[in-house]
């Protein structure tokens, strides 16, 4: 994996040094060409006009140098600080519509959407974990056991769930396990990531803050392939933790906050007044 | 002299104010950047202009290179199958046994996905009582260490399958001409013992026993004296009145861990009961225990016997024969002793039989049996046997093969050169998970699991059995000892799934100990009623008495001490990184070992620090040994670590390749590790240490505070009294409302011993530097335990020792104690004119401080950060920012505490660093909870917010108060002692409020203003004011 993103990156490094190499070239047969027009002209040789002045020269003798400056300068800045820009975003790890291609194309609109199974069904953990972990493959086969969708596909079964039934090694034929099969973890690709520096809890969001899944995830009943739908920036988070509300009232650990901010006379206290924007909250 | 005017140094080099200990003290960052490293191995690095440009506009052009890498697609693989029990994301904890201890030691073993990131003690068990050693901190590593053979061996050639090593077994033992040995550790476990016994049934072989610690004087006297040989348990906690003749308890000697819980039980005095035991240690070398005793004194190693002797027979009324120490205190410690009949403990190292026969009819007039001293709950820790061993390597010329069982005497025997060389003319095999000297030519190579990979029983203590359960699948294609011993017998072993160690252990566990195999598998160990077949005391003191008297004799030249380093122990578990980044609690020495000598020996010897001398006793020579100026270390004698100057097949590159010397052929062979008539002799000089002794020096303040239990009683608040009103220029910040996190360190309690600096290294993913950086003043530690020296006061006051300089000569009363700089820089009591009286050297009180970042509620280090990369949380945690750090280092500068520390390289997947951090294996110790950080930041102990977060939120999901207890930091967890006490300040009822409250405690450099979320607890001393020295 690693090794494809470098040689990326030398292949950048290596047109672009093309490039000045063939701008230095080509500086250097103008160099070559003027020289020897410099000789001949010394020699009394007459020399036929260039094309550039035969035809170029005039024209643009009559621009003003200023505007044309500030034209050049102007496309130069709007072209490289766009160009910047994406470049900076994707830098810093942005991957929002981040919808890479998937081992097995599950679709969520089917499980979420049209059977409605909620979420944490299969991701399990999220409610109890840093991480709501994606499904393991016998988690699948509670239902895909049966649900073989044999229907769809003219009695075969489905081309995406033979995937899954090759990892576990389930024989749809026969609806058995083949002791002897060899089984292979499904290599799903990550969408959401995260940097090394940053630590994110599920279960502080969904258990203790009651947060919708879809706050952060967006409508992913809706989605055929799934995306990144936040940017995921700390930005985003900051702003969540100032507007969000901490539910004070049903969990003991927040007592002495709920009685503070009744004595206030306060209906309302955010993450962020709870020393929710603190840095060690969520680096260390 | 009170002890209120107690004068702290560091090191001989800060006492003599050495001017490059000065100068680096105050330039903290003062290495230039190390740009000929980067840049290849320039000789000289003359930069100009040309030079700048060039570096300038390769870096640019470097960065913009770099800067292309778009982010690497990640995988997720969750399970095929998820086991019902794992939470990816929540640890599990099993209760298993540690590596280290070889008769097996309980901890508890912290499980992220599978694998084991975080050992700790078991505190159910009295063995640990939540407490586990340096050492013990540190073996996880040696489970993902790359050196451990991946595969078995025949003939040196890797195979997978082990019916091949099966049969390539059997059949060399077949074809074996002579008689087969198998050569084990001390067995305590018995499914190993049953698979001893039928491979010794099956091949009509040969069992002996090898331990490199061996404690055979103690079970040889107890032998002669209670009719068993065996070690028996002491209790510390029993004892008022302890007296240790050169036996390091707390640091290295039979169950430190236990001894240190023990011990601290009685030495934390409280308003409430305001005493504690007396401790005195008479010994040679400076040891970690010695350094905790209230009182203690240096002699001879070979005059051990004849103080022994004099001890009996002032208790027992005899006025013959009396060695005395000076200032006659051997008659007032007689005297404590027998005034504290019942409640007293002596003890001694010594490998002598009548020695040891002598501490037995000690602790016999002093009724310390079946009070102090246990013989019931006997410990297992070894069984060696010299003279058997002895015979079976003169029989290993003639034997048809070796088995070698995890024993590895090549390397630790006195003769282990002529047992090399015996062994080539036989076959061997090994067990040992590495190739290490003993299996370097194996026939077969049949690797043994890790202990966290195994089934297993052992029988550490008399009655009480350690069940150890796997809490990782193999790592490697190994298979545990036990199983490969029957298979070799000709049964077959079940492995894989259902593997045979496992049914046996099950088995064992219902029918030997009747109890249910989950319970015993949750605890982690089961305890049954000990019996011994000791009898009642018969022992004959006064032959013992004679026969030391008639074998005392005056020796020439120096007397050699070898003794085990708290880290490295007897140097089988030597190739981790971790033991030796870890300071020697007393040397503060990193990955050496040296020749420890007084300062007046190194004088009288024209030595100095650095130096090299070859060692020669009568049986081995060391060529090319640095020497060490050790205070507090006794004249005419010199000490050596063993452990050192391993010979592992390893791939690594690192410091850890060829350390030091091995000192086990200087033993003189009866196994016995104080060595006679040794000659020194120098060989060089200008070896550089990797010392961090003048490292993160705390400039000549007053940060150690100290006083007598007498003093204590008067007045609890004792040294406590004046308290220096600050002005605050900032706002004050109201930290009554929510958590206030809070740490509390009784130096009562703290022994040095260093198991706290590992385990914050583990926790919290410290990386390992090597000597080098050592040597730089780059260790990344965020805990360090400051070691400091004190002269001891004498009474003889007016004698004045002239010190210093010539330039700056002052008279110094002979014990008087120095502090500050300028006082401190006249103290080198090496003057100009003659008077080279170095005996204030020798005699030295030690106290040890850890000293972690204080999280200060008026932080210095927050105020100077341009970035605010660090700064103050609502519950009063110091924060720290990696990402936001852009390394100027200004807050390391304008700590008063000096405890941050900065990441000069990437330490982690960087070929200059070949630790743990380099390889794939290694970095499976990592926790992934906590960041691993690069180049170019600063960091620093975070009271392991982790856990605090983690804990806050279990009790959030529970919708419950958090309690106290709930949050612990690693350093607290590790300690033996439980000098470290972490909480919430704000909750009334927790621990640290309390502690907060003692008149012992006190805030560090409290005048600097800092407000600091530490505090002190005032060391306290069980002795008298002053003491009589002749």
């Amino acid at each position: 994996m690693s090794g494809s993103f470098y040689s990326n990156s030398t292949f950048v490094a290596i047109v672009i040094l093309a490039l000045v190499l063939l701008f230095i070239a080509a500086l250097m047969i103008w160099v070559l060409r003027h020289i020897s027009l410099l000789v001949k002209e010394r020699a009394g040789v007459e020399v036929e006009p260039s094309f550039y002045e035969r035809n170029i020269k005039p024209k643009v003798e009559k621009w003003n140098p200023t505007i044309v400056t500030l034209i050049v300068i102007g496309a130069l800045v709007l072209v490289l600080g766009g160009y910047g820009f994406k470049y900076g975003i994707e830098e810093v790890g942005v991957q929002q519509g981040y919808a890479p291609d998937q081992p097995i194309n599950f679709p969520h609109t089917k499980h979420a959407g049209t059977m409605g199974i909620d979420c944490q069904y299969c991701h399990t953990t999220a409610g109890k974990s840093k991480h709501a972990s994606i499904p393991s493959a016998n988690t699948c086969m509670n239902c895909h056991k049966g649900a073989q969708l044999r229907e769809d596909y003219g009695g075969n079964v489905s081309p995406e769930l033979a995937k899954l039934y090759d990892a576990v090694g389930f024989d749809p034929e026969t609806s058995t396990y083949d002791p002897d099969a060899e089984t292979h973890p499904i290599k799903w690709v990550r969408i959401h990531n995260l940097p090394d520096l940053a630590y994110f809890n599920h279960s502080q969001h969904v258990t203790v803050g009651n947060v919708e899944c879809q706050t952060c995830h967006g409508p992913i009943e809706e989605m055929e392939k799934v995306e990144q739908f936040s940017t995921l920036q700390m930005g985003w988070c900051v702003n969540c933790h100032r507007q969000r509300g901490i539910d004070v009232k049903n969990n003991q650990y927040y007592e002495d906050v709920h009685k503070e901010m009744k004595s206030k006379g306060e209906h309302y206290v955010t993450v962020a007044q709870n020393g929710g924007l603190e840095c060690s909250k969520c680096h260390y | 002299m009170s002890n209120s005017e107690n004068k702290y140094w560091r090191g001989i080099e800060e006492l003599e104010a050495n001017p490059a200990v000065m100068e680096q003290r105050s330039n903290e960052f003062s290495d230039k950047l190390p740009m000929e490293e980067i840049l290849g191995d320039s000789e000289e690095l003359s930069a100009n202009r040309r030079d700048f440009l060039k570096f300038f506009g390769f870096s640019v052009s470097a960065v913009a290179l770099a800067a292309c890498n778009k982010a690497p697609v990640k995988y997720a693989m969750p399970y095929i199958d998820k086991p019902e029990n794992v939470t990816p994301g929540q640890p599990l904890f099993y209760a298993t046994n540690c590596a280290v201890y070889n008769e097996g030691f309980p901890i508890v073993a912290k499980v992220r996905e599978g694998r084991p990131i975080k050992l700790d003690g078991n505190a159910e068990s009295p063995l640990s009582q939540g407490g586990l050693d340096a050492i013990g901190q540190a073996s996880i590593l040696s489970l993902y260490d790359v050196n451990r053979l991946a595969n078995p061996r025949i003939d040196g050639e890797e195979t997978e399958d082990w019916g091949e090593v099966d049969k390539k077994v059997v059949d060399t033992l077949k074809g074996a001409k002579g008689k087969v040995h198998v050569v084990s550790r001390t067995v305590t476990s018995p499914i190993l013992q049953a698979s001893i016994d039928k491979f010794v049934a099956a091949h009509g072989a040969n069992h002996v026993v090898y331990d490199p610690i061996s404690y055979q004087g103690i079970r040889d006297a107890n032998k002669a004296d209670f009719g068993a040989a065996v070690v028996p348990s002491y209790k510390f906690d029993e004892a008022e009145v302890i007296v240790s003749f050169g036996a390091d308890f707390l640091g290295t000697w039979i169950s430190p861990v236990r001894f240190s819980a023990d011990y601290t039980k009685n030495r934390v005095p409280t308003p409430e009961n305001p005493n504690m035991s007396k401790h005195y240690q008479i010994e040679t070398l400076m040891s970690l225990t010695g350094t905790n005793a209230d009182q203690r004194y240096t002699i001879p190693a070979s005059k051990q016997g004849k103080y022994l002797v004099s001890l009996y027979n002032m208790l027992s009324g005899s006025s013959s024969d009396i060695q005395e120490l000076p200032g006659n205190a051997l008659r007032q410690i007689a005297d404590e002793l027998k005034a504290a009949q019942g409640k007293a403990l002596v003890v001694c190292d010594s490998n002598n039989k009548n020695h040891q026969m002598m501490v037995n009819a000690i602790n016999n007039l002093l009724g310390s049996y079946g009070s102090t001293i246990d013989m019931n709950s006997h410990m297992n820790v070894s069984d060696y046997d010299e003279a058997a061993f002895g015979t079976f390597v003169k029989q290993v010329k003639g034997a048809g093969a070796v088995v070698f069982v995890n024993a590895n005497p090549v390397y630790s025997y006195t003769k282990g050169a002529v047992l090399a060389e015996a062994l080539k003319n036989t076959k061997v095999i090994s067990t040992s998970m590495v190739i290490d000297e003993t299996s370097m030519e194996t026939v077969v190579h049949a690797p043994d699991n890790h202990s966290l990979e195994s089934w297993d029983v052992l029988q550490p203590m008399n009655g009480h059995y350690l069940i150890s359960q796997p809490v990782i699948s193999k790592v490697f294609n190994t298979r545990s000892a036990a199983e490969s011993l029957t298979a070799w017998s000709g049964e077959k072993v079940e492995m894989g799934e259902d593997q045979a160690s496992h049914k046996w252990v099950t088995d064992y566990i219902s029918s030997n100990l009747g109890v249910n195999a989950n319970k015993a598998l949750h605890d982690g160990f089961v305890t049954k009623s000990a019996s011994s077949n000791a009898s009642a005391y018969a022992g004959n003191a006064g032959s013992a008495a004679s026969s030391i008297a008639s074998a005392y004799k005056a020796g020439n030249g120096f007397e050699l001490s070898l003794y085990q380093k708290v880290g490295i122990r007897d140097g089988s578990w030597a190739l981790n990184p971790w033991c030796h980044e870890l300071p020697d609690p007393v040397t503060k020495v990193t990955y050496d070992n040296y020749v420890s000598i007084s300062r007046n020996d190194a004088e009288a010897n024209d030595l100095e620090q650095g130096d090299f001398v070859k060692v020669t006793t009568k049986s081995g020579s060391i060529d090319q040994l640095p020497v060490l100026i050790q205070p507090g270390q006794g004249r005419g004698s010199i000490g050596i670590a063993i452990g050192y100057g391993r010979n592992v097949k390893t791939t690594l590159d690192n410091d850890l390749v060829d350390l030091g010397k091995n000192a086990y052929p200087l033993m003189s062979g009866d196994n016995d590790f104080f060595v006679g008539d040794v000659t020194i002799e120098k060989v060089g000089s200008g070896y550089e240490f990797a010392q961090t002794q003048t490292h993160h020096m705390v400039e000549g303040r007053n940060y150690m505070r100290e006083a007598t239990l007498d003093e204590y009683k008067e007045n609890h608040g004792v040294r406590n009294d004046v308290h220096i009103p600050v002005a605050n220029l900032w706002e004050e910040y109201d930290y009554s409302k929510g958590h206030h996190w809070a740490m509390a360190i009784d130096m009562n309690a703290c022994t040095g011993c260093g198991s706290c600096v590992v385990s914050c290294s583990i926790e919290n993913n410290v990386p390992v530097v090597g000597r080098k950086e050592v040597r730089r003043r780059r260790e990344m530690h965020w805990i360090r335990i400051d070691r400091y020296y004190a002269f001891e006061a004498d009474s003889d006051e007016t004698a004045s020792v002239r010190v210093g300089p010539s330039h700056v000569q002052q008279d110094f009363k002979k014990g008087q104690r120095i502090t500050k700089e300028n006082e401190m820089f006249g103290l080198d009591a090496n003057s100009a004119e003659g008077d080279n009286d170095y005996g204030h050297y020798d005699n030295v009180q030690v106290v040890h401080q850890p000293v972690m970042c204080q999280h200060c509620d008026h932080a210095p280090c927050e105020t100077v950060c341009p970035v605010l990369a660090t700064t103050h949380s609502s519950e009063g945690l110091n924060q720290m920012t990696y990402n936001r750090c852009i390394g100027t280092k200004y807050c390391g500068n304008n700590c008063p505490y000096k405890v941050r520390r900065f990441n000069w390289f990437r330490y982690n997947l960087n070929d200059k660093f070949d630790y743990h951090f380099n390889n794939e294996l290694g970095r499976m110790v990592l926790n992934p909870d906590v960041t691993v950080r690069s180049r170019g930041v600063m960091e620093k102990c975070s009271f392991c917010v982790q856990n605090i977060q983690m804990a806050k939120l279990n009790a959030k999901i529970d919708g419950r108060k958090l309690k106290d207890g709930d949050v612990n930091t690693a350093c607290a967890k590790a300690c033996p002692s439980g000098a470290i006490v972490f909480g919430d300040r704000n909750d009334p009822n927790s621990r640290i409020a309390k502690l907060f409250k003692n008149e012992r405690s006190y805030k560090m450099l409290e005048e600097v203003g800092t407000d600091p979320s530490v505090q002190y607890l005032t060391k306290i001393r069980n002795r008298k004011e002053e003491v009589q020295h002749s």
